[in-house]
């Protein structure tokens, strides 16, 4: 482990344009997908979590389903849908950064919405009692819920990133790893296993792991700012 | 703020760490050995090299916009998009007397050997090659992990990319994967490794003959396949007179054997090295019986290579990324 280290510092010291490459698309991929999923996902969550209607067991169930969706069988549709000879031909997206944004935001958008909803379930009776209470009005009741939601929804925020920097199943099938375009740092990891490099994969595993330190750190302090 | 503080040091004090570890590792560190000193780190040596059996010939072949192409549900589509204008300014490249004798001599520099060979009767292209436009600037080429590994592509792309305009899209699998990409029309052209595989794709109606050429498939590089194994060589390999029956010696004794066991060119060629009356095929059931040495790993050559390192067995591999294992001590250090 310790002459990996030692590359991984290098690397990171060389600043090696085809690193850096690699790191800007694994930061534009995982941050692209992560934000939309949260946008996408926080409402929906707390829709569901707050709101009582037919159906809506089943879609809980479809969506817990969804979160277990493996990668790559979520790559292998997007695949099929976007190759050369699929029905979404025309469109060109098949190994390009966005189809690999849109597989990550379908992996990753559940989680959030898992994650949303089972913590609005615990504090929207109390909410509720509270806002009546006082006697606000439906906007300003979502409001507050809101503003008790602002830990979690970090939390599902993390939860959202940390997947989709992770993931390698579905971005390897889709993006195709393909040096300069899409290549991040899970499919060069593997891509340098397969070669038998290992030193190499462990010094970018090494700088992922600290890349997602870094977001965590950063992202923790405002977490506790902002809840206190 | 306090907890603010506390978090700041325990990264200093992790950063720090790191720091250390690497200059420990720094002092330690000795000289990568070559492969004929007898203190290598590896076990798993060349036992059986240049044999004409493992002969491994490197096949361009441009696809057809007009193939019979068919969707997942096998629907036949029409309207596939295909680069031909660039696939053919790429094979014309590769082909031009200036790319053959860089692909020739790639490997001299690195590893003191040379690593691709060019075919005597590979045809040579001396025609003119075709600039990019806006429509045919991207060349999407499907390749195998052994071409791609070898770092050959890295080397000879950019030369053409530069001079004609070009961003060549590689993407590598194994030969059967590679190839099921282009029959889904994910690629302009492609460069693999197997010969039966290649005569299937030309019989399905999948290639093209491209201009200046006689045949869809243009056979232009070859290099050996080596068989390697541990040092001790229990099963006796390298005194064997050829590399059937090499693999003959290890199948009798039940020495283990690593297969790439992922329809790749590589585990094709093994394959067709193995004593007929085994009837080992690319099916599970055919290799049923012999489970207790007969390895079907379905990984990368590398993880191969590591799986053979660590189980003393013997395993069939292209020698660039043999010499890349090697060259780092073939353990995760």
């Amino acid at each position: 482990m310790g002459s990996a280290l030692e590359k991984a510092i290098e690397l990171i010291l060389s600043a090696d344009a085809e690193m850096l490459n690699i790191l800007s698309v694994t930061a534009k991929m995982s941050l692209q997908s992560s934000v939309i999923a949260l946008l996408i996902g926080v409402p929906i969550g707390i829709w569901l979590g707050t709101c009582r209607f037919p159906g809506r067991g089943i879609l809980l169930v479809l969506n817990r389903t969804l979160m277990g969706l493996p990668p790559v069988v979520c790559g292998l549709v997007f695949y099929l849908l976007f190759s050369g000879v699929g029905p979404f031909r025309h469109l060109k997206l098949l190994f390009t950064v966005k189809i690999m944004v849109m597989a990550q935001v379908v992996l990753i958008t559940p989680i959030v919405v898992g994650n949303m909803e089972s913590y609005v379930g615990s504090i929207a009776p109390a909410v509720r009692e509270t806002a009546k209470g006082l006697g606000l009005t439906r906007l300003r009741t979502f409001c507050l819920l809101v503003n008790e939601c602002v830990y979690q929804i970090f939390s599902a925020y993390l939860l959202a990133f940390s997947r989709s920097i992770a993931e390698v199943g579905a971005v390897s099938m889709v993006g195709g790893a393909i040096a300069w375009k899409t290549n991040v740092m899970t499919t060069a990891i593997m891509q340098y296993t397969n070669r038998g490099n290992f030193s190499l994969a462990i010094a970018l595993g090494i700088i992922l792991l600290s890349v997602s330190l870094l977001v965590n750190i950063v992202l923790s302090l405002l977490q506790r700012r902002l809840s206190q | 703020m306090k907890r603010t503080l506390a978090m700041l040091l325990s990264v200093a004090m992790l950063l720090g760490m790191m720091a250390g570890c690497a200059k420990d590792a720094g002092t330690q560190e000795t000289p990568a050995p070559t492969p004929d000193e007898e203190t290598a780190a590896v076990n798993t040596v060349i036992l059986k090299e240049a044999d004409d059996k493992m002969l491994n010939t490197y096949t361009l072949i441009a696809v057809d916009p007009a193939a019979p192409f068919t969707d997942a549900d096998g629907n036949a589509v029409t309207d596939v998009t295909v680069n031909t204008e660039g696939a053919d300014a790429l094979i014309h490249w590769l082909l031009s007397q200036e790319a053959l004798d860089l692909a020739a001599n790639y490997g001299m520099e690195e590893y003191g050997e040379h690593l691709f060979y060019v075919k005597d009767d590979a045809p040579v292209y001396d025609g003119e090659i075709t600039a990019a436009t806006e429509e045919t600037k991207t060349i999407r080429l499907s390749t195998t992990t052994s071409v791609n590994d070898s770092g050959l592509l890295d080397y000879l792309l950019p030369q053409f990319e530069s001079e004609y305009g070009y961003t060549v899209e590689v993407q590598s699998a194994g030969t059967g994967k590679a190839i099921a990409a282009a029959k889904y029309g994910n690629a302009d052209l492609i460069l693999v490794h197997s010969k039966s595989q290649e005569e299937a794709f030309v019989t399905d109606g999948f290639a093209r003959v491209v201009d200046g050429f006689e045949a869809e498939r243009i056979s232009f590089l070859y290099n050996y396949f080596v068989l390697c194994g541990p040092t001790e060589d229990p099963a006796g390999v390298k005194d064997c007179a050829s590399v059937m029956d090499a693999f003959a010696a290890i199948a009798a004794g039940k020495y283990p054997f690593v297969s790439r066991g992922d329809n790749s060119g590589t585990h094709t060629k093994e394959l067709s090295l193995w004593p007929e009356d085994l009837g080992i095929t690319a099916e599970a059931e055919s290799f049923a019986d012999y489970t207790d040495w007969y390895i079907s790993a379905n990984a990368g050559m590398g993880a191969c290579l590591v799986m053979a390192e660590e189980m003393g067995a013997y395993i069939l591999t292209d020698k660039a990324t043999y010499l890349t294992f090697y060259a780092n001590d073939g353990v995760m250090d």
